[in-house]
Order: C-alpha cells, then sequence, then structure tokens
C-alpha cells in the first residue's frame, strides 16, 4: 500500500493547488487516488495516490512509461473504473459514489472519450458515429446535422459524412471520434494515446484539429501519450512513474 | 422514449450489420416454427380424425344411458321412453352451432350362431337413417348393403364374423340374447351386408340389426343408449354439461367420449406427450440457436459494449441493445415462421400427408382403426401458441447475453481487440 493511502490526501498538482482556493471548480480534479487490483501473489498498485486538477480550458498530457498508470488514470477520471480509494470531481461533481446509471449520465454529458484504436461503431456512418451523443442526449435532428456539418468542415472531414468507419483512413476515423467526443460540449475530453496508431503527418493533423477546438470552442484535453509531439504541444505535461505523479512542466511555454 | 428509440435504432443496425448470422439464427427459428405448426396442426387433425372415428363406431361424442348401465350393460338398466324423450329433447337443444346428431339404440351382448358355428355377439339395434349418417359403418361394406329403412328381420355383420360363421349375403343366422322380461329369446336375421373395418374384434362381433327388430325381439320400449354426434370434438364438455342439466339424473348419465372410450382417450394423451417431447426437442434446438448467436455477438462485439459505456450508455442499457436484437430477430422470425407453417400447412390440406407407405394395412388404436392419410387442422390457439412460445424461448435464450453485455467492465472492454 502507498504511504498517503490512508493518510491525509496526496499532493494536487495542477494550477488550482499551486493558485490556491480557486473561484470556480476545475474541470476535473482527483483527490488521493488509488487504484489497486486484486491480484495473486500480490495485489498491483496501478494508481498510488494521484491528485490532479485540470483547469477548464487546458490541454494537459500525462506521460510516462508503459505500465505507469496513464490509462487506468483516464479510466479513473472517465468514471469506466472504480477507485480503490479517492476522489474524482468532474465540473464540482464528486462521481465515485454515483450509480451505475448516474455515471452513464456524467459520461454523456460531462465528458468525451477519444481511444487510442479509434473506437467507432462500426454499424454507423461517420455523421451517425459523430452525432452519437447527441442522439443520447436527445438533441433533435436538424440541430445534430447542422452541428456535425459544421464541424466536419472545422476538421476536414467534409463529404465523409455517410461513409462506414471500415472505408476511412486510420487519422479520418481519429478525427470522427475527436468529432464525437468534443459534439456533446461536454467538460472534459479524455484522449487515450490518441496519435500512437496514426503516422507523424496524420498525427501533426489530429493535434491541430485538437489544439484548434481546445482553442476555439475552450474544450478540456486530457491525454495519455508516449508521443513527444503530443507532449511539445501540451499546455501543461505530467510525468507518471509507476503510478505515482512524478511531477509537471510547461512544454509549450503557455 | 428518446432513448429506447436509439437503442432499437442501435439493435436493428447491429443485425442489419451481421445480416448474414442475423439470417441463419432468424432461418433456423422460421423453420423451427414452421415445422412446430406442421407438426401441431398435423397432430391437430389426426387427433380430431381418430376421435371421429372412435365416436362414430363407439357411442358418440357425448353418451345418454340409464345409471349403471355402462358396467352391467344389461337392459335392465334401461331409458325408458320418457327418459328417452327428455334425452332427445336436451340434446337437440344443446349448445352447439349444428345440431347434433342423436342415434338411439337398443343394444345387447348376445350370441350370433349359423349351422356352422357360435360367436359372441356385440348386437345394436339402429336407425338405419340416422345411423347411415352416424356411424359411416355402411360405408365399410364389401357384400351387399347396409340397413335400409323398411328392413325388418335383417342383419349387417362383419367379414370376421361372416368367415367364422360361414354366412354370406342373403344366408340366415341366428342371434340370442337376454330379453327384458328375463328369458333368452332368439332371432332370426337374413344377413343384407357385410362389412370390414380393419378392427379384428369389430369384424367379429358388432352387428346391426333395425331398432324396432331389437326393440320387439328383447322386450323394450325406451333405449338402451343415444348416441350423440358433434361436429367437433371441442364441443363435447359443453354439450354434456348442457344435456346434464336437463336430464333427471337419477333416470340418466350423461358422458363423454373420454369415458366411454378410456383406450382411445389414453392412447391421445400418450400421443399428445409424444408430440410434447417432440416440441420440447425443437424448441431447445431454437434456443440453442439463438443462444449461441446471440452470444458470439455479445464475445465479438466486446469492444463495443465497452464503448457504448463510455459513450453513455449504462450496463442495463447496453444490455438491452442485446436483448432488443433478440427480440427483433425472434419477432421477425416468428412472423416469417408463422407465415412459412401456415403455407406448408396450406400444401397438405387438400391431399394431405399420406403416410400409407409406413402404416400397418389395418392400424388400429384404442380399437379404432384409422386412415393413413393425416390432414392438419389449423387451431388458431395452438398456432398462436407455438408462435408465443418460440417467442417466448427466443427471448429467454437472449437475456443471458443480454445480461453478461451488461455486466462487461467497460474499461476492459475498450481494450480488448
Amino acid at each position: 500500500m502507498g504511504e498517503n493511502r490512508r493518510g491525509s490526501p496526496g499532493p494536487t498538482t495542477g494550477p488550482v493547488a499551486e493558485a490556491g482556493m480557486p473561484s470556480t471548480e476545475p474541470a476535473v480534479r482527483t483527490t488521493n487516488l488509488w487504484k489497486i487490483y486484486p491480484q495473486e501473489p500480490r495485489p498491483v498498485e496501478a494508481v498510488r495516490g494521484v491528485g490532479l486538477a485540470v483547469e477548464s480550458a487546458e490541454f494537459v498530457a500525462m506521460a510516462g512509461p508503459s505500465g505507469s498508470g496513464k490509462t487506468t488514470v483516464l479510466n479513473l477520471l472517465g468514471g469506466l473504473t472504480a477507485p480503490t480509494e479517492g476522489s474524482v470531481r468532474i465540473g464540482g461533481q464528486e462521481i465515485t459514489a454515483l450509480t451505475d446509471r448516474e455515471l452513464a449520465r456524467v459520461r454523456l454529458n460531462r465528458i468525451g472519450f477519444v481511444f487510442q484504436s479509434y473506437n467507432l461503431l462500426p454499424m454507423l456512418t461517420a455523421r451517425e458515429n459523430a452525432e452519437f451523443t447527441l442522439v443520447l442526449q436527445g438533441v433533435p435532428a436538424r440541430e445534430r446535422r447542422e452541428r456535425v456539418r459544421k464541424l466536419f468542415g472545422e476538421i476536414g472531414l467534409e463529404g465523409m459524412e455517410d461513409r462506414f468507419p471500415l472505408k476511412l483512413s486510420g487519422g479520418q476515423q481519429q478525427r470522427v471520434a475527436v468529432a464525437r467526443a468534443v459534439l456533446g460540449e461536454p467538460d472534459l475530453v479524455l484522449a487515450d494515446e490518441p496519435t500512437a496508431n496514426l503516422d507523424s503527418t496524420t498525427a501533426e493533423s489530429l493535434l491541430d484539429v485538437m489544439e484548434q477546438l481546445n482553442r476555439t470552442r475552450g474544450t478540456t484535453f486530457v491525454f495519455s501519450t508516449h508521443d513527444p509531439r503530443v507532449m511539445e504541444r501540451a499546455g501543461r505535461l505530467v510525468r507518471l512513474v509507476d503510478g505515482r505523479i512524478e511531477g509537471e512542466s510547461t512544454p509549450s511555454g503557455t | 422514449m428518446v432513448r429506447l428509440r436509439t437503442l432499437v435504432w442501435l439493435a436493428l443496425r447491429n443485425l442489419g450489420r451481421e445480416l448474414r448470422r442475423s439470417a441463419l439464427t432468424a432461418a433456423a427459428m422460421a423453420i423451427g416454427l414452421a415445422l412446430l405448426i406442421l407438426s401441431r396442426t398435423l397432430a391437430d387433425g389426426a387427433h380430431e380424425d381418430w376421435i371421429d372415428a372412435g365416436v362414430r363406431l363407439g357411442a358418440g361424442h357425448v353418451t345418454i344411458n340409464a345409471p349403471g348401465y355402462r358396467d352391467s350393460e344389461s337392459l335392465d338398466d334401461r331409458l325408458s321412453a320418457a327418459q328417452l324423450q327428455a334425452s332427445l329433447a336436451a340434446v337437440a337443444d344443446a349448445p352447439t352451432p349444428d345440431p347434433p346428431l342423436a342415434s338411439v339404440r337398443v343394444t345387447t351382448r348376445g350370441l350370433a350362431s349359423s349351422p356352422e358355428g357360435a360367436l359372441p355377439a356385440w348386437i345394436v339395434g339402429v336407425d338405419a337413417t340416422v345411423e347411415t349418417a352416424f356411424s359411416k359403418l355402411g360405408e365399410e361394406v364389401t357384400d351387399g348393403r347396409y340397413l335400409e329403412d323398411g328392413d325388418r328381420l335383417h342383419a349387417y355383420i362383419g367379414a370376421g364374423m361372416a368367415e367364422r360363421l360361414g354366412v354370406r349375403t342373403g344366408s340366415r343366422m341366428v342371434l340370442t340374447a337376454q330379453a327384458a322380461p328375463g328369458d333368452i329369446e332368439g332371432q332370426l336375421v337374413r344377413v343384407v351386408g357385410i362389412y370390414r373395418t380393419g378392427v379384428g374384434a369389430l369384424d367379429q362381433s358388432l352387428v346391426h340389426i333395425p331398432l324396432g327388430t331389437a326393440r320387439s325381439w328383447l322386450g323394450v320400449e325406451g333405449a338402451t343408449t343415444v348416441a350423440v354426434l358433434l361436429t367437433h370434438s371441442s364441443f363435447t364438455d359443453a354439450v354434456v354439461a348442457g344435456v346434464r342439466g336437463r336430464v333427471d339424473p337419477a333416470g340418466a348419465e350423461v358422458v363423454g367420449w373420454p369415458v366411454t372410450q378410456p383406450d382411445l382417450y389414453s392412447a391421445l394423451k400418450l400421443d399428445d406427450g409424444g408430440d410434447w417431447a417432440f416440441h420440447m426437442i425443437l424448441f431447445a434446438i431454437v434456443a440453442l440457436a439463438i443462444l449461441n448467436a446471440v452470444f458470439m455477438s455479445v464475445l465479438h462485439r466486446q469492444r463495443e459494449m465497452g464503448l457504448l459505456r463510455a459513450l453513455g450508455l449504462s450496463g442495463r442499457e447496453t444490455g438491452l441493445v442485446v436483448l432488443l436484437e433478440g427480440i427483433l430477430l425472434t419477432i421477425a422470425s416468428g412472423i416469417v415462421g408463422v407465415l412459412l407453417g401456415l403455407a406448408v400447412v396450406w400444401f397438405f390440406l387438400r391431399d394431405g400427408l399420406d403416410l400409407s407407405g409406413m402404416w400397418p394395412e389395418e392400424f388400429n388404436l384404442g380399437g379404432v382403426a384409422f386412415d393413413p392419410v393425416l390432414y392438419p387442422v389449423i387451431e388458431a390457439r395452438h398456432v398462436v401458441q407455438s408462435a408465443i412460445m418460440t417467442v417466448a424461448i427466443g427471448l429467454s435464450a437472449s437475456a443471458y447475453p443480454a445480461w453478461q453485455a451488461g455486466r462487461l467492465d467497460p474499461a476492459e472492454s475498450v481494450k480488448v481487440e
């Protein structure tokens, strides 16, 4: 067990912690977050006392070697897995004690996901994939169509609306995944190694898209990554080693 | 409502994406249901045939006797003339769409003899006109003719009896029985016709003679039996209840064919049991086909299930998508299966299913000979039951994969390649 697990909460990194009392709640804040997998011969401590605060409209990357707990932290932030201990607040709302149904609502309305392997629904077209969260949110069809059309125009997917995922390149699929993640206007987009399966040109282009969305729409992004290109562009780089935050920097100088 | 519509839409798109698998699963269910419908309609047709054949040669769908007659078979336990009239009036008012056919009979056990020998005989005095429509024994004639109005000292006997007694049409023979007053009385009759039903015991013992002859020979005014023929066996219980309410229970006992023909009833029940087992096997095959298809589909789409959770569906809603796939598949299969089943049944409606090649020449069940050609009978109740059962099985088979889909760990599922 980690040293902070039963004691006082660990330090919370990020502007909020540094700035003292925030005027508003950050997009996401974790306090003394632990994830322990019960395994033989001994439990695996995947995340050990992580405290992290991400302000609204930040562009944050979490870097670290394989097994450092990046994906687990993202899953904890997104409510896809429950922490063994600690707190996760999305826009001020504590999500660790929510029911499955309540968590589903939080994911739908406040969190967008981008996965490493695109993860589009193969039976839906690009447009249907992108507007999926809008459908679940009950947004009228006309408005959905308009929002998709506008965003597809912004991110270079014009004319791809009716293509099924198998007819799209990896980069195009990942753009659709990004569109799906941001169209529901979430507080936070969690992107798990979004450029890992892309060539460098496509990866740069995708990062451009996400940066642009961050800048123009104020969408908050938290990445996990190995990719130096992502790290260079991040407004803040959080380094994770063995499930613990080892430090952070501001590579892009913002 | 929006969410349910979205889940249905997702389920439909999933089915459409796995079109071949969906079509194969649906085909398995539809063919299973069609076979089930064919099997049930043939069974219903065969059973009605068997009942019809049994009651026509026996004592009808509904039988009215004096109390005790069914055990004693004695003329002492007979319906008086007044009780007979009351019974006939009650039958005429029976609650059936078509008027029942009532055959008044005087029946006794006795002996049939000729110069070549003697045989135990089951002698039935009948109204020739009514009986022609009732028993259809006249249709089994192999020589001569059936009884007619105006016949008096005539008899219609089976081929077995004719061979054993060495008589033929036109021959004379003597019937001997105990008359109502208690004396043993003989009656000379002439054979007007010979029949062959295929049931050895009947062909050797059943003798029809005119009702008037039986009454005067045996000294009976009323009758031993009123046999009532209905247009369908399903009316039996209603008619039994209706007639019972109209006759004096001290003077007349009213029973249905399951009581008078227990062997036939048992044989039908046994056949029903066989059908039930067959249907259960069919249902099990259908259930396994669906379970396999839906379960494999869930396993192959584990990542999608995780993704749906990440995108905002709860575990229950994700499971519901899978269940809806099962529901849509079974409903579509149910509709196709019913239509296919009815089409196959329609094909057999006119000419029937001829099983004579696999049927013994003289097949009888419970003492009744049967036609080896089976004609299906469509009973809406059974068709609906089969469809409901298939859909229920489909839903049950989808429930487990749906439950599994709802329990998947989203964080693990999205990682599955």
